[in-house]
């Protein structure tokens, strides 16, 4: 799909740091865009991508192969973190009012995209919090099916059903 | 379903939204500007991140937690009263498996009290005068008046079925002592020596003794009776000349039957003259034969009443005093260093005394432990219920 998923380094082993590095560059771009999409605040997101990816370099070893890629590992460890900031900031990750422009885009961008960005952000507002973290986990963390079933704990086929109905929703919310 | 998570993950792959069917397009496209309107990360995070990598997570100075801090977590704090507990119970058991040890004695200078028959034999019989009284002002009594200066050596508690003679001032007591002293094999001839003088000096004597320093294993055992008055200082003695491995001391109140055995004999003196009156004025021989055949039958109660006072007293006036002698641990007779067949069995009761504290500990840790899993296991899903609610 991306680099993200090339063959994964164990964290365990003769060099531990050296694969965690790896991982880090291997992850760090959707591991803030998804815990950003969660939050909508870009302090909180750094703050918790940060926290997160120390949780990870601490808990190193005691990730374990036999249960799910380190990309999963990694997400849930990222997922918990921004769970715990929105409980203790007792606010909910909503898209309530626009969100925020965590990236300016170049002044050239087509209008029409433009547009339907904007569209599209608007229709997310009207998913439920559940909703928004599987599109999150699956387009900003570009996770597979399989690794959003470790990380949310369900089935595959399960994800793929609940995938399937939050982005036909998603599409006809755009159209409402 | 699965075609139009295919086509979006597709989507996804090449970057472009081709798909035949329109609806299937609209959403690879719909995938398409998900992914791109993804937030990025600034260059600075980034670069701030890399260096926090690079660094392998280093803390600044003075935001490290307290090295007590961990212990205010939940499962580390059960964890630590846990321990406390096991430290606690196994302390205990250790102490009570030693006292086990000494074959039902009590270590050091502990009191057991035998109150076994006493309350059975007195129960038999009411003719000592013994009126039912206030039970709890007995033990009291019994301390008071034990008649010894070894009071505070032995106190007897009133027997259970209420077989003792309240009222009483002047109290019966049987009282026994077991000494078990300790000693290097060379020295066991000397303090041999030395408990049949502690015993002559108080006015006992050695009923029984018996003493081995041979090559096949040290020992001695006496059997003493000391007059009960002078009991506390002669047993004092004689826990003066070696080490004290285990001492006790039982008490028995007898002053039930010591009553009732002179109460008896009493109404055997009075019949007896009451006979012999009888027979002077006896007018038949008939009549005479009949009280002197009477006259017999007491005479034989009063002497066995006699023999049963005097064993009384014999066995108040005097407290049996058990002394044992034992060689110090890894000794024995003249051997030097031990045999391999006292190395084996050290060796088996190590393991045993091992395997013991293995089990207690087990007896207390399994419990903890499964509740400390538990308590895991239910704070985790509660935990998990929590953060997820914050999705609602």
């Amino acid at each position: 799909m991306n680099e993200a998923f090339a063959e994964a380094v164990p964290l365990t082993g003769t060099a531990p740091t050296e694969a965690f590095t790896e991982l880090y560059e291997r992850t760090f771009p959707r591991v803030y865009a998804y815990v950003a999409s969660l939050l909508r605040d870009r302090s909180a997101a750094e703050d918790v991508t940060a926290q997160a990816f120390e949780r990870a370099y601490r808990k190193r070893r005691a990730y374990r192969p036999g249960r799910g890629s380190m990309d999963a590992w990694l997400f849930g460890i990222a997922r918990n973190a921004a769970l715990d900031e929105l409980r203790r900031r007792k606010r909910r990750a909503v898209l309530e009012v626009d969100p925020e422009d965590t990236d300016a885009r170049a002044p050239e961008e087509h209008a029409e995209l433009a547009v339907r960005r904007e569209t599209v952000r608007a229709a997310l507002a009207s998913l439920d919090g559940q909703e928004r973290d599987l599109i999150a986990l699956k387009f900003a963390g570009g996770l597979s099916n399989g690794e959003i079933a470790r990380v949310l704990r369900m089935s595959e086929s399960n994800v793929g059903t609940r995938l399937h109905r939050t982005i036909t929703k998603l599409r006809e919310a755009c159209h409402d | 379903m699965t075609d139009v998570l295919t086509a979006i993950d597709d989507a996804l792959d090449t970057g472009v939204a081709a798909d035949d069917d329109p609806l299937t397009r609209e959403l690879q496209e719909l995938a398409l500007v998900l992914r791109e309107d993804a937030p990025q990360a600034t260059p600075e995070f980034r670069e701030r991140m890399d260096w926090r990598v690079e660094s392998g997570f280093q803390k600044p100075r003075g935001s490290r937690r307290a090295w007590w801090q961990p212990l205010l977590q939940p499962a580390a704090a059960l964890a630590l009263t846990g321990a406390v507990v096991l430290v606690v119970a196994l302390a205990a058991g250790g102490r009570s498996g030693s006292g086990g040890d000494s074959g039902g004695s009590s270590a050091g200078p502990a009191l057991a009290t035998d109150d076994s028959g006493g309350g059975g034999r007195a129960a038999e019989s009411d003719s000592g005068g013994a009126a039912a009284g206030p039970a709890l002002s007995a033990p009291k009594e019994s301390a008071r008046s034990a008649g010894g200066a070894d009071q505070a050596a032995a106190t007897v508690l009133p027997p259970s079925g209420g077989g003792f003679a309240p009222g009483r001032s002047n109290r019966k007591i049987e009282r026994s002592v077991a000494l078990e002293l300790e000693m290097p094999v060379d020295e066991m001839a000397r303090v041999a020596d030395q408990v049949t003088a502690v015993t002559n000096r108080y006015g006992g004597f050695v009923l029984n003794s018996s003493l081995s320093t041979g090559n096949d294993g040290a020992g001695g055992d006496f059997d003493l009776r000391i007059p009960s008055n002078r009991l506390r200082s002669a047993v004092r003695d004689l826990s003066a000349l070696a080490e004290v491995r285990t001492q006790s001391q039982t008490g028995r109140d007898v002053t039930r039957e010591h009553v009732t055995a002179k109460d008896r004999l009493r109404a055997a003196r009075a019949e007896r003259r009451s006979l012999l009156r009888r027979l002077e004025v006896a007018t038949t021989d008939e009549e005479a034969e009949a009280i002197r055949r009477r006259l017999d039958l007491v005479a034989g109660e009063i002497n066995g009443l006699r023999a049963q006072l005097r064993d009384l007293r014999l066995r108040t006036d005097y407290s049996v005093v058990t002394v044992t002698l034992a060689s110090k641990d890894g000794e024995s007779g003249g051997a030097g260093g031990g045999s391999f067949d006292d190395a084996l069995g050290d060796a088996g009761s190590l393991l045993v005394s091992v395997a013991g504290w293995i089990v207690r500990g087990l007896a207390v840790g399994l419990p903890l432990g499964l509740l400390a899993l538990a308590g895991w296991l239910v704070g985790r899903v509660v935990r998990r219920r929590q953060r997820e609610s914050a999705l609602a």
